[in-house]
């Protein structure tokens, strides 16, 4: 196990070198920069815009730009926000929490709802026909479509929840903040869950039909202790897998829910920055996001490992 | 139990306390205010929610690059611009002219502007509000260490003369024709910035100290800014009449949309003219409409398809537009036809200009006369190139979209061929900046003064400027610097004048309609007036009033 961790943590420097360089020419490759926001004031002259070139340093050539952003990141100086000049690291550390607060609950929603589903699919063919239906809706629908159609039934015409936001002002009670996460952790859940339901089932149905559950239906052990003891244990290394393979991409943000909920977390810190060409807080926040990538599939290879015996003598 | 079964069950419960605690990790902020933030109350003099569009980079006036509607709540200007664009003194006692002696034309070619203080004004902190603000100001922006967004003005000031605590002489050392605009953003307190570095006194930037009726109680990053009535108003105790002002950050137009209709936010500036029509029937809301001080207009860039330095070509293309068609069907007649890009707000307009009535014949027999024959598929030729060009838009505006389209129409009943191509704002600004484009449909917001020489002077096209139709004429140019070195304000409205004239002769762009400005606000609200220009409608938040 720890060899697989130092190799891997090896291999990772590398990757994480090259996917800086290329995050850093692409956005540099799209039209436009951090001062173009300036240019709708009329007031604005051109000589404003190259005295602010000047002085914000986007005037030196793009591979001295790069390098001495690399320089100074892998120091942990993340530098300052092109926006509001304020510290990168500052912006993105006071967006996570809502940022958790969002993806944990809507996975812990996910889990709830996959995994029963899942499991029953795999065995009752009427439990099979509901959820795959509801699995397919719930993977096609667009999330934004999905979003704004909650907000407009439960915030809108019925009025029961609010329809954005991450908590009323005044009152913050626990109440008033998990009716703000309702709206937006359903909409994130329902994407999650309804994936996962699938794999779990697949996973199941196979499991199911393996040799071993005979033997144990033999052994006169009950229907339901097959499902959920037996056949569950062997399918969770692949779900496992999915799921933290799927949390590792919301780590990033839940960008296009965070946006519409207007949730004050690092997905739509990044939706704003990337309409402004904040270059320093686009960089730390993509960096951030391929760490967790990485790490999280780390963290999912070695929760296999110990979840799975057999894998472990292969490593 | 086996210990596969263990292991399973720590790894739940890990999972589960991690999510709890993140969940749980903030919930222990205190209460910002104590009155109630339901959902679907309605406004009242204790709280007006306001859904704002964008979160502001910066609360420093001079340094954000955006609208300073809440700035503008806590710092006020010298002078400010009313509802009729007019010049209204706030923080100064008087606008300076030529003729009250405010302004005088010095012998060296330069100017000298007193500024006259309004007395008894203090700053939140109650330290009063002097001349030595005004000087800081100006050395503060000139000093070159800092990164306010425009110096337009202040890189023509010598020096400032502060005789006494409530007068400020401004040595320019040319003359500045928009002097009386600049200070509009207000004065920095030197007590509280004295020798500190700009850029990084955040504590200032992000919730500044000023002298307007309102001052900000709680900026919540990413949520909202909560601004609170500042004791002590110089207008009176009795004002502001509201209480707290919540300026909600919704970039999500639907979203704002939405809750605006559901009444959790109670007002919204600038309504989108798309969304006006679906607003018109809440019974909570009414719309307030000012004509704006901007122009919608298609920009033909000379210099990156030729064919549009013949002014024939320029003309024909301005008749064969059905301004009309375009106000009526697509705008719900919500804007008015413009001829120029002075709007009829100023003193300086000239509305006896040359018009572009829709007369396609008109367009044609122009084409004709210029060398244009019509090609074998309907789109005109000569000399081998076809009278075809890309005309781009922003994208994510559905009314300017269908615009585009209609142009596309209306220029192919002619001869010409219009490629509609999208771009998102960001991209767009790169791409005239540069000069990077054929054709352009677009706005320009202007300031309240009429200065349009960045947009027509011959030497001001890019990058030197916002001349991106490359139109140089001599003569044009001629007026325009002359009118921004003239101060008598009749005299300078005249050389524009002039100037509004040639340049509806010269046609470089197909103006179209102007920019009316809708803001939804409560029903009961009294007081409001909007604003055509980007002082915005918080201008005179301190006379509005819920009044049921």
């Amino acid at each position: 196990m720890m060899r697989l961790v130092g190799r891997r943590l090896v291999q990772a420097v590398p990757l994480l070198l090259v996917v800086s360089l290329l995050l850093f020419t692409v956005l540099h490759l799209v039209p436009g920069g951090p001062l173009s926001a300036y240019l709708e004031n009329p007031n604005v002259r051109p000589e404003d815009i190259a005295r602010l070139r000047v002085s914000m340093g986007l005037d030196r050539p793009l591979p001295v730009q790069y390098l001495s952003w690399l320089a100074a990141f892998v120091q942990g100086d993340w530098g300052y926000s092109y926006a509001d000049g304020r510290p990168v690291m500052d912006r993105l550390v006071e967006r996570v929490p809502a940022s958790l607060e969002l993806i944990g609950a809507a996975v812990v929603a996910a889990l709830l709802a996959a995994v029963p589903a899942g499991v029953y699919a795999a065995v009752k063919p009427r439990v099979d026909r509901i959820t795959g239906i509801a699995a397919v809706a719930g993977i096609s629908l667009p999330v934004f479509w999905f979003a704004l159609l909650l907000q407009l039934g439960f915030a809108g015409l019925l009025g029961w929840l609010p329809s954005s936001g991450r908590s009323g002002f005044g009152d913050r009670g626990l109440a008033d903040r998990l009716s703000h996460l309702v709206l937006p952790a359903t909409v994130l859940a329902a994407a999650l869950a309804s994936a996962w339901s699938r794999y779990l089932r697949r996973a199941m149905r196979e499991t199911m039909g393996a040799p071993f559950i005979g033997a144990a239906r033999a052994r006169g052990v009950s229907e339901r202790g097959l499902l959920w003891h037996h056949a569950l244990f062997n399918a969770l290394p692949v779900f496992t897998t999915v799921v933290l393979l799927d949390v590792s991409m919301l780590a990033s943000g839940a960008v296009v829910t965070e946006s519409i909920f207007a949730w004050p977390g690092v997905g739509s810190l990044f939706v704003d920055s990337l309409a402004r060409r904040d270059y320093a807080v686009l960089m730390a926040f993509l960096m951030c996001g391929s760490v967790a990538v990485v790490t999280l599939t780390l963290v999912a290879d070695a929760l296999v490992l110990w979840l799975d015996p057999r894998t472990r003598e292969a490593a | 139990m086996n210990p596969y079964n263990r292991r399973v069950g720590v790894a739940l419960v890990v999972a589960l306390v991690v999510t709890l605690l993140s969940a749980c990790g903030k919930g222990g902020d205190t209460a910002g205010g104590n009155v109630g933030g339901n959902p679907g109350r309605g406004a009242s003099n204790e709280l007006l929610i306001v859904g704002y569009d964008r979160e502001p980079d910066t609360m420093n006036r001079y340094a954000t690059h955006i609208l300073e509607d809440i700035e503008s709540c806590i710092v006020e200007g010298l002078v400010v611009a009313d509802e009729h664009m007019g010049v209204v003194p706030l923080l100064a006692s008087a606008v300076p002219t030529v003729e009250n002696g405010g302004v005088v034309l010095r012998a060296d070619g330069g100017m000298d502007v007193t500024w006259k203080l309004r007395p008894g004004v203090r700053w939140h902190d109650g330290v009063a509000h002097t001349s030595a603000d005004v000087k800081f100001t100006v050395d503060a922006i000139n000093k070159g260490d800092w990164k306010p967004e425009s110096v337009d003005g202040f890189d023509r000031i010598a020096s400032v003369d502060t005789p006494d605590s409530l007068t400020a002489v401004v040595h320019y050392r040319e003359v500045y024709a928009p002097y009386r605009w600049q200070f509009v953003r207000g004065t920095l307190p030197r007590h509280k910035l004295a020798g500190r570095d700009l850029n990084t006194a955040n504590d200032y930037n992000r919730a500044p100290l000023g002298t307007g009726p309102y001052r900000l109680a709680e900026w919540k990053t990413g949520e909202y800014i909560l601004l609170e009535r500042a004791p002590d108003y110089w207008r009176g105790d009795s004002l502001p009449h509201i209480r707290q002002i919540l300026f909600k950050f919704l970039t999500n137009t639907t979203t704002r949309i939405n809750q605006l209709k559901s009444g959790e936010v109670h007002m919204v500036a600038l309504v989108p003219w798309d969304k006006v029509r679906e607003l018109r029937d809440v019974a909570a809301l009414r719309l307030n409409q000012v004509v704006g001080n901007g122009y919608e207009h298609v920009s033909l860039n000379q210099k990156r398809f030729a064919p549009f330095a013949d002014v024939r070509v320029r003309q024909a293309l301005s008749h064969a537009v059905d301004r009309e068609l375009i106000v009526n069907t697509l705008l719900d007649s919500l804007v008015t036809i413009v001829n120029g890009p002075i709007q009829p707000l100023s003193p300086a307009y000239e509305p006896n200009v040359r018009r572009y009535a829709h007369d396609p014949a008109a367009a044609r027999a122009l084409l004709e006369a210029a060398g244009w024959k019509a090609g074998t598929d309907g789109v005109r030729v000569k000399d081998g190139t076809r009278l075809s060009f890309t005309l781009i838009t922003q994208a994510g505006f559905a009314i300017r979209e269908n615009v585009a389209q209609t142009l596309q129409q209306a220029f192919r009943e002619v001869g010409a061929e219009a490629k509609v191509q999208l771009v998102d704002g960001t991209s767009i600004s790169a791409l005239w900046f540069n000069g990077n484009f054929d054709a352009m449909l677009h706005w320009w917001q202007q300031g309240a003064d009429p200065e349009i020489t960045l947009f027509f002077a011959g030497d001001r096209a890019p990058p030197a400027g916002r001349n991106i139709n490359f139109l140089s004429d001599t003569a044009l140019t001629a007026l325009l610097y002359r009118s921004d070195r003239t101060v008598v304000e009749s005299e300078r409205n005249e050389l524009l004048k002039t100037a509004q004239r040639r340049v509806a002769d010269l046609a470089p762009e197909i103006p179209l309609y102007n920019t009316s400005k809708i803001d939804a606000i409560p029903k009961e609200m009294q007081g409001f007036t909007g604003n055509p220009t980007n002082a915005g409608p918080f201008w005179n938040v301190h006379a509005w009033r819920i009044a049921p």
